[in-house]
């Protein structure tokens, strides 16, 4: 794909036809994860991809619905056929997300049931956040706060981290969870209106959870660290220059004195950011950035509000 | 719980972590597809030529495993990356606990409890005024390994994902 040749070639995912019943030979095992007398507690391990999927499609909804984050190319969207710059932002984080998919970690999710998706918000502040699913939001204002593709890659790197470690599902209330255990594990098919009415309570409150955790109270100083620390790995692997992910952070630091809300409010300070990962990205070995990569990174910028 | 069709589930699948290990995928293996649609690529890696398209619930007979790809014939020929998929043979329908009261014993296991679709319909009608029309656009949107090769191969990148 090349930002030159304008409209990038998407490919509609054709409806799939329903696989149907038949044999099956599903692997039980006694006790298990969804174990009744245990419950769920932590729903990071134990929702499934299945779970995720519909969470991820109502943040998205919720996120897309708030009046302050009208999003960009809702036209390339609807059609399947992205702007140029739309596309440009998807390329170089689908690129990073195969590079998180190829070398998984221990407790990594799996990929996303509906594949990942970067959508510019059309906002000038500084942000970006990710719902479960692989749905990734990053403001126009975050990006023009960028200087090249591969700081471009960090932020992205950094909000995938947050998605295949889970931690927007980490958000969850655990007290959500265990209200609504035997309902949750009963759940399989023809509900009652009462459970169904409760369990659409546990899901609008789960959503709620996770949208407050993205935009408002921010992920733990931990949860930061550990997304950047598996952010710079990811975009290491999809072959971007770790320097560009301090150089960033430096940019952001410089207006960390009056910069406030968004990024600024759920994220620990970038100084702090900068000195964990400066010995993390000193053993990494050089990059040399071809100059096609901040040229084309201008050219779909420029386009950008 | 009175009104509820319950399953009795005395456990659960093992699959339902698509995290799992799939240690006992091996030539000769039948595995499902569990992503919505995946690339099946014409060589074990992300971004590259692809050999074709299957969707959830499609069965895929293993013929060589390399790493965490898998090497399949069946609805595609080519190679398919392990997180997208399930060990074994187990019915899905296309849309993750669609299945609803005709929903086959492994949907139901897999992915047809807690939140499902009924679960987003309820959900979508206490707030009628959200509008799943954005998402449900922008799920269908994919990108052509194919370009995205042609993407790193000018930006001198690794493409990682081996």
């Amino acid at each position: 794909m090349s930002r030159r040749g304008g409209a990038v070639a998407v490919a509609l995912v054709a409806a799939a036809a329903l696989a149907g019943g038949g044999a099956c030979k599903a692997t039980l095992t006694p006790g298990g994860l969804y174990d009744l007398a245990k419950g769920i507690k932590d729903a990071k391990k134990e929702l499934t991809p299945e779970n995720e999927y519909y969470l991820g499609r109502a943040v998205g909804t919720k996120i897309l619905a708030n009046a302050d984050y009208r999003y960009e190319d809702e036209d390339g969207w609807q059609s399947g056929r992205l702007s140029s710059t739309t596309a440009y932002v998807n390329a170089v984080g689908n690129v990073v997300a195969f590079a998180a998919m190829g070398a998984p970690r221990d407790g990594d999710r799996p990929s996303p049931l509906a594949g990942w998706h970067f959508v510019i918000l059309d906002d000038e502040s500084i942000n970006a956040f990710a719902a479960p699913g692989g749905y990734v939001f990053v403001t126009s204002g975050a990006i023009h706060q960028a200087r090249s593709e591969d700081e471009l890659a960090a932020i992205l790197a950094h909000e995938v981290a947050h998605v295949v470690r889970g931690h927007a599902i980490g958000s969850i209330q655990k007290s959500r969870m265990s209200g609504v255990m035997k309902q949750f594990l009963d759940s399989s098919v023809e509900l009652d209106p009462e459970v169904e009415a409760q369990m659409a309570s546990v899901f609008g409150g789960s959503i709620d959870d996770i949208v407050d955790g993205a935009l408002v109270k921010g992920y733990s100083k931990d949860t930061e660290f550990e997304a950047d620390r598996v952010g710079l790995a990811i975009m290491v692997a999809a072959g971007y220059d770790p320097q560009a992910f301090v150089s960033y952070l430096r940019t952001l630091a410089s207006h960390q004195d009056t910069g406030s809300g968004g990024f600024y409010a759920t994220h620990p300070k970038a100084s702090e950011r900068i000195a964990k990962l400066e010995a993390l990205v000193a053993k990494q070995a050089p990059v040399r950035v071809p100059a096609i990569r901040v040229e084309r990174f201008e050219a779909a910028v420029s386009e950008l509000p | 719980m009175r009104g509820i069709r319950r399953w009795m589930l005395t456990g659960t699948v093992v699959l339902a972590l698509g995290g799992v290990a799939l240690a006992g995928v091996k030539a000769g293996s039948v595995i499902t597809v569990r992503v919505m649609s995946a690339k099946v690529m014409s060589g074990p890696k992300f971004i590259g030529a692809t050999a074709g398209t299957v969707s959830r619930g499609d069965q895929l007979t293993v013929k060589e495993v390399k790493g965490d790809w898998y090497r399949v014939e069946g609805a595609a020929t080519g190679w398919i990356h392990k997180t997208n998929i399930v060990d074994g043979k187990v019915a899905l329908s296309s849309k993750p606990g669609g299945g609803g009261a005709g929903a086959s014993r492994d949907e139901v296991e897999l992915a047809g409890r807690g939140f499902t679709p009924q679960i987003e319909g309820a959900y979508r009608d206490q707030n009628p005024t959200l509008d799943f029309g954005h998402v449900d656009a922008i799920e269908q949107v994919t990108f052509d390994p194919g370009e995205l090769e042609a993407f790193v191969r000018e930006g001198g990148l690794a493409g990682g994902g081996q």
